[in-house]
């Protein structure tokens, strides 16, 4: 079979290279010369493939050369046939050793419904098809998933000639499901919500009692009582009763500050003496705050400002000691 | 239409002295830090401790949180009291009875 299908693949293609070089009226018969002269093939599908394979090229040849009689008499065509075409299918037919009555018809039978698709596309928007495919963009596909599709599609070829089980279509769900995974809006379930820009500018400076008392009011009507445990919880996250899971043990603490804005508390020394027990004594206290997981920054700022003011107020009372 | 108890008033007066004290030893928490900080230590000279002293125990009485009392929450009451649950032992044997301590069982081994 491969080497009746190899050759017939050559024929078709010398019959291409001639007819590019003939005129218009030779390659047909020369197509139908070639299509009797072939050797008998046991494949169908490969026969209705070559069909086509002519059918399109005569179709091109006729469109360059007279593109609007050639369109009107396709759509003329609507029912009956193309001449030429049914004598390439009776000689197809005559070819074949199956019944060439039965092969006849279905070949016809395949051609009208050929013919037909093909009037629908041309009297349809062509442009269109253009646009949209010029603007839809190549999609990557990552090697594992390149990998499935190619192995699905081997088994799929496999399928109508042995008995291999088809392979069940994870990938084109997949692929539906990962085009809508990422698209829309983050619910921020599971990482920080950050504070996305507020798109509606608020152009209110100083939003009024009225208006204050107005807001509650459409909040308190509008506000329905929860109707299952899930919405209970979410209105009591809301007010603070419940915590947000997963859970942060930072909760109002991070700052943001660094750590080292936490442990190297020296610059904060510069107002207090450079010598003598205070120095001494402060330098205790940074090293105790520094240690200090559970106060903010400004807290320890605050601690060692008071520290400052303290010994400053007293700086008279020291000076007599 | 709620339905557990109402409790518009603290139980009794002793326990509105509590609340205060509570309140006031949170407001003066950090400066009792400090200048105790100032005092319990060998570094500073002594008159400067003996100074300190002194501006400690001027300080507001109740803003020591040593006047702080762990009274139950419901009853009030100045002993007897798990500080698990801040409730007194009549109480939280009454609740642990009728269920209503999640994870408390009567003891049997």
């Amino acid at each position: 079979e491969k080497d009746k299908s190899t050759t017939s693949k050559g024929s078709t293609a010398e019959g291409a290279s001639k007819r590019q070089e003939g005129t218009a009226g030779t390659p047909k018969q020369k197509l139908l010369d070639i299509i009797g002269n072939m050797k008998v093939e046991v494949s169908y599908r490969k026969k209705l493939q070559e069909l086509k394979g002519s059918e399109n090229k005569n179709r091109l040849e006729g469109l360059d050369s007279e593109d609007a009689q050639r369109t009107a008499e396709g759509i003329q065509r609507g029912k009956p046939l193309n001449p030429e075409l049914v004598k390439a299918a009776s000689a197809v037919a005559s070819s074949l050793p199956l019944n060439k009555k039965q092969t006849e018809s279905e070949l016809l039978a395949q051609l009208r419904r050929h013919e037909e698709t093909t009037d629908k596309q041309k009297k349809g928007e062509t442009i269109d098809i253009r646009n949209v495919i010029s603007e839809m963009t190549v999609k990557k596909q990552s090697p594992a998933q390149r990998g499935v599709r190619i192995s699905s599609r081997i088994s799929l070829e496999l399928d109508d000639d042995g008995q291999t089980i088809r392979p069940e279509r994870f990938s084109s769900q997949s692929f539906d499901s990962r085009r809508s995974l990422k698209v829309g809006k983050r619910l921020n379930i599971f990482t920080k919500a950050s504070t996305e820009p507020e798109h509606a500018l608020k152009t209110v400076s100083s939003p009024t009692i009225w208006d204050l008392e107005f807001a509650k009011e459409l909040a308190a009507i509008t506000a329905q009582p929860p109707r299952n445990g899930f919405e209970e919880m979410i209105q009591w996250t809301k007010e603070g009763i419940l915590w947000e899971f997963p859970i942060d043990n930072e909760v109002g603490m991070d700052d943001g500050a660094e750590f080292h804005e936490h442990i190297f508390l020296d610059k904060h020394l510069e107002g207090f003496p450079k010598d003598g027990p205070i120095r001494h004594f402060m330098e205790l206290v940074i090293c105790g705050l520094s240690k200090n997981p559970y106060l903010s920054v400004k807290q320890k700022i605050e601690h060692i400002e008071w520290f400052e003011k303290y010994f400053e107020e007293k700086k008279e009372f020291l000076q007599e000691i | 239409p709620c339905p557990g108890q109402v409790r518009s008033y603290y139980v009794d007066w002793r326990m509105l002295r509590d609340v205060k004290r509570r309140r006031m030893a949170y407001e003066y928490a950090d400066e009792r830090l400090r200048i105790n900080a100032i005092r319990k230590n060998s570094i500073l000279p002594k008159e400067l401790q003996e100074v300190a002293d002194k501006e400690i125990a001027a300080l507001p009485r109740d803003s020591c949180p040593t006047r702080i009392r762990n009274r139950c929450v419901l009853t009030s009451r100045p002993r007897g009291v798990r500080r698990r649950w801040r409730l007194s032992r009549i109480v939280f044997r009454h609740f642990a009875d009728h269920a209503q301590v999640s994870g408390v069982q009567r003891a049997m081994w």
